[in-house]
């Protein structure tokens, strides 16, 4: 799922100057599974707000509240408030959300609360970790499951390079090195052929390099009208 | 087989023990301090001169520019190529100005990351890695490049390119069977000759070169000049790969201050000599000690 | 499991309300025959808010005070606590709770206006006190009709003083008598005045709750010996200190608590020696096991299988009873039938008897009336609508129930007032007894987590210093046992439930659970009959899924406002939130050791604050927020205080971003103490800025 961070606060007070109404918007997806853009973050993100303009002598109305999801229009449909009735939406969904509620609702400032990081999964309780890139073109099938675009800190395709650390990769010492990873667990697979193989490079146009991407089902496009007889 | 395109090559196919030493352009255009050291220590003792390219990421003068002039003053360079910093296309093009300038020694490199270095802030760009970086020379080598024409057919070259193409690879490292796996790699992607990451430990070194004799290209062991007990402490700490033995150390601490050059040129004369029965030449980075190497190139025993 | 699931519609739609609460009742709730909120007074008994507890209490149970002594319990022969260790001791919470402060400690909920029909009630027993309090609360004017001298039925005239003094059923009596309660002493219905005089004389309804106030006669030879005494009326007389004469050997025949009542009387009054006999064996003896036991330990014989034959006299004087031995009590179908061995015979010397074999309605109150006892003598009654014959007369109590106890008496008089104000409103009587599902039982794996903490015990007089007197034989509880044993309830039903629409499967609540009871399917799943209620999991959910039956998750802020608002003084107010779990209270016992500006909440664990309520408290106005903890091994449930510490943390953090400084929010950490040391800690980090 999309793992994003918390923009640090002077940034967010910054970006909030110029309004006196906000509605900090949480959303009920990828941000609440990271314990970073939920309603309970949103509460604790308005609250420190108005503490901090109360504080400052200023006049503030910071309310929180979140919906399902950011990246479909339907759910603003469950706002407590109308998006209306605020001068900015400091939205701590993830940038998609950020992007597609501030094109839904041109009216409204909306304005991001988060830097939104990586595709993770959660290793161990409190923690998650970047293991896909969204490079369009998966090649886990080769690397035993373990991404050498996300998991290795050059996205190399060959191998190893010669900065492994003991195990870990000397760019990130808390980082194993992804394809010593790779490499224990294709030996583990008896599949080491994979990485005896000599794999070109890489065709980026999958990965952005064709521009901006996008995914369509025909088969779930809006109905035509049905021709008169 | 065709002829060498280099007379590093020749001089490596001719069997003898190889040397080759390093400079590491400026950081600015004051390239007259680097160019003389190379001439007056480097030139007429080793047979070629590798010129690093943005070595740990910190920015410098180019590594192709530093080569040619080099070239200009009769001393074989070997282009260090690292893919960090450039993709496919200006690979390419800068090994075609490479050849044009003359230069015919590459050395195809990943390079150390960003983050290592003095721009941090940087994009890494990665487009090829080493071994795509030995299939692209190899391929224009061929008469084409990586490309496709509109009509989807490779590309035909106006001029084609010949080089002796190195690689590199880490001997001490502690998994030492992924890096052997790659250097098979690099071979066949075209990989001519192996100038290996600094090595201090000689039993070591014959143990890894035993599980490549397969891998039938020269391999030119790589030695870092220690400068002092501090230094070799810090990159068994830090540095991926090197293993300072402790008897090493002690020799350097030991050393008394006015001394220490020598005993440095003398530890690094005796590990040429020690592994010159095991591989086909040695790779002296000096770290601007330039004058310390016709005293290695003594003490291992390699004075004509 | 709950009943469906919950989203936040329904949740938003149930806040405020009970019925949330009422999902999934405790078994104590539903075992009770009042259906008293036992969860929720032991609640705030644990915190000290003592007179919410009696409140509590009383919105169910008229008699507290009465109950708090001889209730029988059934809420704790169903306590889930006894699957973890022993079940709480909530008749003693109770006395503790009805005796502090007397009548005047609980609230009063007098009608605005009693201007409805009036209403007489027959007999001042636990019954008729509980239907007359009703009618009056709900504007009409009731009078209750005493026989005796004063009221408050056989609590007051059979129950024993050692079990249940005087002024105890007074407490309970005056709370009534001040809804606007009538109470007319010393007339007799059926003697004095008739039904129908009542009704002549302006009642538009009369509801019969004469209970069961004669002992049921034995018919054998040599009964009518005056010195063989029926067991109420001997009760009665001793309680009105007019005790019938005692020889030195007296036999109780009877295995009920009446009998034991008599039989420990009688040794109060002086007898030398008190046997007591009965047919049933010593697991069939219907009197409560502790009384059998008390009995025995102040020398009472009890003979079991033993069945009365002949009461033998010589001389004029009684010198024993003769008995048979009883072969069974009971039939295959439990039903009362009991057969003997008339060959095995003998002869218990003594020479005062009192026959305590049942009681059994006194109908003289349907004397010189138009309604008419039925072939059985007894009072007709319609069991659905509590209705006789006679369209304006009633009936609740033992009268027509089985026999039972005050609380079901209680019960039994609620259910008569519902059907008197209906019939009264000229509308269908029709009650509605139906109750919600009830929790089940708590796994063994659960109940092993549980921190163990044993049952406060209660003080007993030794035997030979109370066999003599009608000093009280048990203690009451201290204050801090009464706190000590409220915190054992494990507010069953009151835990954790997922809006369903809310749940993001974070799986969070799962890994902060120290019970490990979610399991997430498609969303989150707490089962109800193992949640804890700590309420760690409702202040960690990111998406604020989680709410709690038993209390408002996210109201801590306006109990800390109330808190504020409350505190006297102009100058900087500081708001500490205490774990209650160890930490006295003395909200009822006066303000006059609190540090000035120092509001209090008490929490039953800091499990529940949340890092919000700590921002959202400064937000309330308060100088500074004082989290009062007690150290890990003291907490109630595991892990807890450890959350709590990483919440507060993080609430400075996210003050620190903010230009607030760290001493907004202060940590003190409170041994096992009591007040004095409470408002010190308190004091010292208020006051420390």
């Amino acid at each position: 799922m999309i793992v994003a961070e918390r923009k640090p606060m002077d940034e967010i007070r910054r970006m909030l100057a110029p309004y006196k109404r906000v509605l900090v918007l949480g959303c009920g997806s990828c941000v609440t599974v990271c314990l970073t853009g939920g309603e309970k973050q949103a509460d604790e993100l308005a609250a420190q707000l108005r503490l901090a303009a109360r504080q400052e002598g200023r006049d503030l109305v910071a309310d929180a509240d979140c919906i399902t999801r950011q990246c479909d229009r339907e759910f603003v449909a469950n706002l407590k408030a109308p998006l209306a009735s605020y001068d900015a939406v400091l939205s701590i969904a993830c940038g998609v959300g950020v992007g597609f509620m501030s094109e839904q609702f041109p009216a409204v400032p909306v304005l991001p609360g988060l830097n939104t990081t990586f595709y993770g999964a959660g290793t161990v309780p409190g923690t998650w970790a970047e293991y896909c890139h969204g490079c369009g073109d998966c090649v886990l099938e080769w690397t035993g499951g373990i991404c050498p675009i996300a998991r290795c800190s050059k996205s190399l395709i060959n191998g190893t390079c010669g900065g492994t650390n003991k195990g870990k990769c000397e760019v990130k010492q808390e980082m194993d090195c992804g394809w010593l990873l790779i490499y224990k667990r294709l030996k583990e697979l008896g599949r080491l052929d994979e990485l005896r193989t000599l794999r070109s490079p890489r065709d980026y146009r999958k990965d952005r390099g064709a521009g901006v991407r996008r995914l369509t089902h025909p088969e779930m496009a809006v109905l035509e009208e049905e021709p008169k007889a | 087989m065709t002829p060498p395109v280099s007379k590093l090559q020749e001089a490596l196919h001719s069997g003898r023990f190889v040397v080759t030493g390093e400079i590491g352009p400026p950081k600015g255009t004051n390239v007259g301090p680097v160019l003389h050291e190379a001439e007056q220590y480097l030139k007429g003792r080793v047979a070629a001169v590798n010129v690093t390219d943005i070595q740990t990421a910190v920015m410098r003068t180019g590594s192709l520019a530093l080569s040619k002039l080099l070239l200009e003053r009769g001393i074989e360079p070997v282009y260090q190529m690292v893919t960090r910093d450039r993709n496919r296309l200006a690979l390419q093009s800068d090994l075609l100005s490479a050849y044009v300038f003359g230069i015919r020694n590459v050395l195809a490199l990943t390079g150390d990351h960003v983050a290592m270095g003095d721009h941090p802030e940087s994009k890494p760009v990665y487009d090829l890695d080493s071994v795509g970086l030995l299939q692209a020379m190899t391929t224009l080598e061929s008469g084409a490049d990586l490309g496709r024409d509109p009509k989807g057919n490779p590309n035909k070259l106006d001029g084609v390119p010949q080089f002796f193409k190195g690689c590199c690879v880490t001997p001490c490292t502690e998994e030492v069977e992924p890096q052997i796996i790659k250097l098979e790699k690099k071979a066949a992607a075209g990989a001519q000759f192996v100038q290996t990451q600094a090595v201090y430990d000689p039993p070591v070194f014959e143990k890894f070169m035993r599980m490549i004799e397969h891998i039938k290209i020269p391999v030119l062991v790589g030695i870092v000049v220690l400068k002092s007990a501090g230094m070799a402490k810090y990159m068994n700490k830090n540095v991926p790969g090197v293993q300072v033995p402790e008897a090493i150390i002690k020799e350097l601490s030991a050393a008394p201050k006015e001394n220490l050059k020598k005993v440095s040129a003398e530890i690094a004369g005796r590990l040429v000599r020690q592994m010159r029965p095991m591989c086909q030449g040695a790779h002296l980075m000096t770290l601007g000690w330039d004058d310390l190497v016709p005293e290695i190139i003594r003490e291992a025993g390699l004075a004509p | 499991m709950n009943d469906g699931d919950l989203t936040s519609k329904d949740a938003a739609k149930l806040a405020a309300t009970t019925d949330l609460m009422d999902r999934l009742w405790a078994p104590c709730r539903d075992a009770c025959p009042v259906h008293a909120d036992v969860r929720a007074y032991l609640e705030a008994a644990a915190q000290g808010r003592w007179r919410d507890a009696i409140d509590i209490i009383r919105e169910r149970l008229p008699l507290a005070s009465v109950c708090g002594r001889i209730c029988h319990h059934p809420c704790e022969a169903n306590c889930r606590r006894r699957d973890v260790d022993d079940p709480v001791a909530i008749r003693e919470v109770k006395r503790f709770v009805a005796e502090l402060e007397g009548a005047a400690g609980a609230t009063v909920h007098k009608a605005p206006v009693q201007n409805k029909a009036r209403v007489a009630i027959v007999g001042g027993g636990p019954a008729g006190l509980s239907a007359a309090l009703d009618l009056a609360m709900a504007g009409y004017r009731p009078t209750i009709f005493e026989k005796f001298s004063r009221a408050g039925g056989i609590p007051a005239t059979a129950v024993p003083a050692y079990r249940l003094p005087r002024e105890v059923i007074q407490i309970d009596v005056d709370w009534i008598v001040a809804h606007g309660v009538r109470i007319v002493t010393g007339l007799e219905i059926g003697k004095d005045k008739t039904l129908d005089d009542l009704h002549r004389e302006g009642f538009e309804a009369v509801l019969v709750a004469a209970g069961l106030a004669r002992s049921r006669p034995l018919p054998i030879p040599g009964v009518d010996h005056p010195r063989v005494y029926p067991a109420l009326e001997f009760l009665t007389q001793a309680a009105f200190g007019k005790p019938p004469e005692l020889g030195r050997q007296v036999l109780v025949i009877g295995g009920g608590n009446v009998a034991v009542d008599a039989a420990r009387t009688a040794l109060r009054l002086g007898a030398e020696r008190v046997s007591l006999m009965c047919l049933e064996s010593e697991e069939e003896m219907p009197a409560f096991a502790w009384e059998q036991r008390e009995a025995r330990e102040e020398g009472i014989d009890i003979l079991h299988r033993r069945g009365p034959t002949e009461v033998v006299v010589r001389d004029g004087r009684i010198v024993g009873v003769r008995t048979r031995v009883v072969t069974r009590v009971f039939d295959e179908n439990r039903r009362f039938d009991p057969r003997y061995d008339d060959a095995a015979t003998g002869e218990v010397p003594c020479d005062t008897v009192i026959i305590a074999i049942g009681q059994a309605p006194d109908i003289g109150f349907l004397g010189g009336s138009s309604l008419k006892a039925d072939e059985r003598g007894r009072l007709p009654c319609d069991p659905a609508t509590l209705q006789t014959p006679v369209p304006w007369v009633f009936a609740c109590g033992e009268i027509v129930t089985p026999p039972g106890s005050v609380v079901e008496a209680c019960a039994s008089g609620h259910r008569a007032a519902c059907a008197i104000g209906l019939y009264l409103s000229g509308k269908t009587i029709k009650l509605d007894d139906s109750v919600p599902p009830k929790i089940s039982t708590i796994a063994a794996e659960t109940a092993k987590k549980v921190t163990k903490v044993s049952r406060e015990p209660v003080e007993a007089l030794p035997p030979e210093a109370r066999k003599r007197n009608f000093a009280e034989v048990d203690k009451n509880y201290v204050q801090e046992s009464a706190l000590r044993e409220s915190r054992r309830c494990m507010s069953c039903g009151a835990g954790a439930e997922v809006l369903v629409d809310k749940c993001s499967a974070c799986l969070t609540c799962l890994r902060v659970c120290p019970f490990d009871i979610p399991k997430i399917t498609d969303v989150a799943r707490i089962e109800s009959a193992l949640c804890q209620a700590c309420g760690i999991c409702i202040a960690e959910c990111p998406a604020n899924a989680i709410i709690a039956r038993g209390w408002d998750a996210r109201g801590l802020p306006s109990r800390a406002r109330e808190a504020i608002d409350s505190t006297p003084g102009d100058g900087p107010k500081f708001v500490a939130y205490v774990c209650g779990h160890r930490a006295s209270a003395a909200q009822w016992r006066g303000e006059a050791k609190r540090p000035p500006g120092l509001a209090v909440v008490y929490l039953p664990s800091l499990a529940r604050l949340s890092t919000r309520d700590l921002l959202c408290t400064l937000e309330e106005g308060a100088a500074a927020v004082v989290v009062a903890a007690v150290k890990e091994e003291a907490e109630r449930y595991p892990q807890a205080a450890r959350r709590a510490r990483r919440r507060f943390d993080q609430a400075r953090q996210l003050l620190a971003e903010i230009g607030i400084p760290a001493d907004r929010l202060r940590w003190v950490e409170l041994a096992d103490a009591g007040d004095e040391a409470v408002y010190e800690a308190l004091a010292g980090a208020a006051a420390a800025s």
